[in-house]
């Protein structure tokens, strides 16, 4: 599995640059982006499991819906992702698991406050065979 | 990280570019950018003209694309910007115009506390204020608001508060728009806002929020200090906050909403972040009602903020809220959109102003402005670095006339947070503040980093440039005492 994501700057906020050798590593890698921005990932458990099935026009709505949707776990339900699995995608739909488990004050350290996924110079691509993307946070 | 700009730019005074309409495809009005020649070359390195040029392209923008000096490179829209668009001409609303962070504001509450009797005590009162003013990031409230109630609170804003003893009347008075935008739907607001939004009223969040002591150091216009209650050498307190998870859902929900309107349209964009309706559209006026909504719900979650301040304020002192004086001077939104009528080419129009990293800066006389500041013009409210100054200007006659009653909203970032926590590397930013005698607190263990004075544009030299372009006049520079931070 060759996946990869790191940060970007951007003058008041933060990008994710992410590749994948499929759309769902792409994918799954962006999540675990998010979720570093967001804490400190080592320290959160797989102790439970999320299923998310997202849907939008084209694959970069997608990506944002799909990010979206992680960001929300953790604003309503406090749930921090550790791991992201994509089971099927395609450029229009996405179908992932995610695994983590809620907030605990006295185990997890915050890093930072996310606002939103926008889609400010948003490109997810397929290039030679493989898939890259950057999408920037607003923090 | 220097972007510069390839398109033309040119001199029009000393405080104004512009980027001339025919310079770019599609732009339909000039773009002008205030700036001093002293702060044109962060401009320009900041990457905000290109989007100036953008925002110039909107169905039914008139009069120019407008920045302040305190531009800097946004999402889609820069921050700075001002874009008025003529609802009767098919005018659009973008929600990327507001921002994320709906009516994200300022609110300035004086006191009669003399600084040099609380500077003793300043460590142990900031370490106070910390602990009872809920920040950071994933920190809820002692408020929840379950759905019945925040129905109300997000259609009728501050005025519920008063009617629930949560505010003033003399509060609501000296708010903008009196902290409630008429024409907001509750229904509009998505459930999963509802959620975000529950145990966040009165909530500071993280990032650029704060809440700030400061000294009067300086008045600048006698008469409109004293409408305010400004003295030199007075405690006062500024609260920076916005419309937490609730506004962001807003914004992301519309913009996801909004994504097939520019097709439906025939609009087309030069960047995503840039959707857009017509004004007079259903998706226009719904997301302007939701919009709406997420403003009603900023003023109160800055007004339950001054409330825990100002409580926190008499227990550390042990004397009431009246013998300290601790009164609101004004509380203004700088993420916003408003329908506002104002004179275009010699005719009245009613525009749909967008104000996005922008304070409305009205003056004397407007019939929008609350009985005390009816001779001197409405505060606009302009905080600084941690390091620097916040001031207190008020609106002009020739805001109107140039930038459609707006004025800047604060010093704006030159560098990137990840340059700025770099650039902190091996220092603490705390020790350094307080060897200059500001004592500041913070949750989150980048946000001192991320937001040491260096990372801001040099205040004095943005506001003198709103002074010297004549949008707003200066009433009163305030430094910083103490700070605390999500």
């Amino acid at each position: 599995m060759a996946r990869h994501c790191e940060t970007f700057d951007h003058t008041a906020d933060v990008g994710l640059a992410a590749r994948g050798d499929t759309l769902g590593e792409l994918m799954e890698a962006l999540a675990e982006g998010l979720s570093d921005v967001l804490c400190d990932r080592s320290r959160v458990r797989p102790t439970e499991r999320r299923p998310l099935t997202v849907e939008a026009e084209d694959v970069e709505a997608l990506a944002v819906d799909f990010l979206s949707a992680v960001l929300l776990a953790f604003e309503v339900d406090r749930f921090l992702v550790t791991q992201a699995r994509v089971t099927k995608a395609s450029e229009t739909s996405l179908t992932a698991e995610l695994a983590g488990e809620t907030y605990d004050a006295g185990r997890h350290d915050l890093k930072t406050e996310v606002k939103a996924v926008t889609y400010h110079q948003l490109r997810i691509a397929r290039e030679s065979g493989a898939w890259s993307g950057r999408v920037i946070l607003d923090l | 990280m220097a972007r510069g700009f390839e398109g033309k730019i040119e001199q029009v005074d000393a405080n104004r570019w512009r980027i001339p309409r025919a310079s770019q495809p599609g732009m339909r009005v000039d773009g002008v950018i205030y700036a001093s020649s002293a702060l044109i070359g962060d401009v320009i390195d900041g990457g905000g003209p290109a989007q100036v040029a953008n925002v110039a392209t909107l169905p039914g923008i008139v009069g120019a694309s407008l920045a302040m000096p305190d531009i800097h490179w946004g999402y889609g829209f820069c921050i700075g910007g001002v874009a008025a668009t003529d609802v009767a001409a098919g005018g659009v609303v973008s929600p990327g115009g507001v921002g994320y962070d709906i009516n994200c504001g300022v609110r300035l509450l004086r006191t009669d506390l003399p600084a040099a009797d609380v500077r003793g005590r300043l460590k142990e009162l900031v370490a106070w204020l910390f602990r009872d003013v809920p920040a950071g990031v994933g920190v809820g409230g002692p408020f929840k608001f379950e759905k019945g109630p925040m129905r109300h609170l997000l259609a009728e804003g501050v005025g519920y508060l008063v009617a629930q003893g949560l505010a003033l009347e003399d509060d609501r008075l000296v708010t903008e728009s009196s902290g409630c935008l008429p024409g907001a739907d509750p229904d509009a607001v998505s459930p999963e806002a509802y959620r975000r939004g529950r145990d966040q009223c009165g909530t500071l969040g993280a990032g650029n929020h704060f809440v700030e002591l400061q000294e009067v150091e300086e008045i600048y216009d006698a008469p409109a200090a004293e409408a305010m209650g400004l003295e030199v050498g007075k405690v006062t307190v500024m609260v920076h906050s916005g419309s937490r998870g609730l506004g962001h859902q807003v914004c992301g929900d519309y913009l996801k909403t909004l994504r097939s309107a520019p097709a439906e349209y025939g609009i087309e964009l030069p960047d995503r972040q840039l959707v857009c309706a017509p004004v007079e559209s259903p998706q226009g006026r719904q997301y302007l009602s939701a919009m709406r909504a997420a403003a009603n719900f900023a003023w109160c979650n800055r007004q339950l903020l001054a409330n825990q301040v100002r409580k926190s304020l008499a227990k550390f002192f042990g004397q009431s809220q009246a013998s300290l004086g601790t009164r609101q001077v004004y509380d203004v939104a700088h993420n916003i959109a408003k329908i506002e009528t104002h004179d275009v080419e010699g005719g009245r129009r009613r525009l749909c102003v967008h104000r996005k990293g922008a304070t409305r800066a009205f003056p004397a006389g407007h019939p929008e402005l609350p009985a005390r500041y009816k001779a001197v013009g409405q505060p606009v409210l302009i905080p600084g670095d941690m390091g620097t100054a916040s001031y207190v200007l008020v609106g002009t006659e020739a805001a109107m006339r140039q930038s459609f009653g707006s004025a800047c909203h604060g010093a704006g970032r030159v560098m990137s947070r990840t340059a700025a926590i770099q650039a902190a590397r091996g220092r603490q930013i705390d020790k350094e503040l307080a060897a200059q005698g500001i004592i500041v607190k913070a949750r989150g263990r980048t946000g001192l980093a991320e937001e040491q004075p260096a990372a801001y544009k040099d205040v004095d030299a943005v506001v003198e440039c709103v002074h010297a372009a004549g949008l707003a006049r200066k009433v009163a520079r305030m430094k910083p005492m103490g700070v605390i931070k999500g």
